[in-house]
């Protein structure tokens, strides 16, 4: 194993971390707004992002210059971090227009921070290798 | 990071000041369901909580950052009031009827669950992110 491949993993780890505040935050946001009139749901668009961090790899090449680009789906992006985020297509409005749906909020919000907790212990684990070794193992 | 953390909290924070906010104002319409004189000198009228999402609340003025909620106004809600038949009482007019504030109590209870429900969800929400934030500092320990 190289220096290189350290880097990455702790790299990837973090990102990992970033996006799962990302989806914390946004669930966050959602159950903020569960009794505002007219507000509609935002989740994290998952395809996008990955996108974005895999720097650009999932993108749709065309093969002729005359070939149409990909839908660019439309939402918000936060500032930097390569998360986008949108409304939630399939959400049920109630009566005043609000599209949230508490569960849903819920188990997003749980599924982040687990996510977020696993990143965590393998990056804590990660620098405690690195620890190790610049301690000469002892 | 951190701040897409802080500003999740910051956003529950809000929840929980606007539906308190709520909590308040369906007390007080409850309370004053037998008013028969407000502050104008005619019954108490009955007070409506109107949220709105606040983006502002977030720590980044750019897009997609967290949205918070805020109470836009409080209404006063300007349907009739009800009159009741009770010649002996103070206010009634000169037919004996009393104009007794518009306030539905059981709408109120319903409202005052909402809004204590809601409160309780952002609760739970803030003490996940607290949780994720502990979880983050902690990487500086090991």
């Amino acid at each position: 194993m190289n220096r290189l491949d350290d880097a990455a993993v702790v790299e990837t780890l973090r990102r990992h971390m970033s996006v799962a505040a990302a989806r914390e935050m946004v669930a966050a946001s959602n159950i903020a707004n569960l009794n505002t009139p007219g507000y509609k749901a935002r989740e994290v668009d998952f395809e996008v992002t990955l996108d974005r961090h895999l720097g650009g790899a999932l993108r749709l090449a065309g093969a002729d210059p005359g070939h149409l680009a990909g839908p660019d789906g439309g939402g918000d992006e936060q500032a930097g971090s390569g998360v986008r985020i949108r409304e939630i297509a399939d959400g049920q409005a109630q009566r005043d227009g609000n599209t949230v749906q508490l569960e849903r909020e819920l188990l997003a919000m749980g599924r982040a921070a687990g996510d977020f907790a696993q990143a965590q212990t393998a990056l804590a684990a990660k620098f405690k290798l690195l620890r190790y070794a610049i301690n000469e193992g002892r | 990071m951190p701040s897409t953390l802080a500003a999740a909290i910051n956003a529950s924070a809000s929840a929980l000041a606007a539906e308190r906010t709520r909590v308040e104002v369906a007390v007080s319409n409850i309370a004053n369901a037998e008013s028969t004189r407000g502050p104008d000198g005619g019954p108490y009228r009955r007070r409506q909580v109107v949220l709105a999402p606040d983006a502002s609340s977030g720590f980044d003025g750019a897009l997609g950052q967290a949205i918070g909620v805020r109470v836009a106004d409080i209404r006063q809600d300007d349907s009739r009031f009800e009159m009741r038949y009770e010649p002996t009482h103070p206010d009634a007019d000169e037919d004996g009827w009393v104009r007794i504030p518009n306030i539905d109590t059981s709408e109120e209870m319903v409202d005052v669950i909402g809004a204590s429900r809601a409160y309780q969800a952002n609760l739970a929400a803030i003490n996940i992110i607290r949780d994720m934030i502990q979880r983050a500092l902690e990487l500086a320990r090991t």
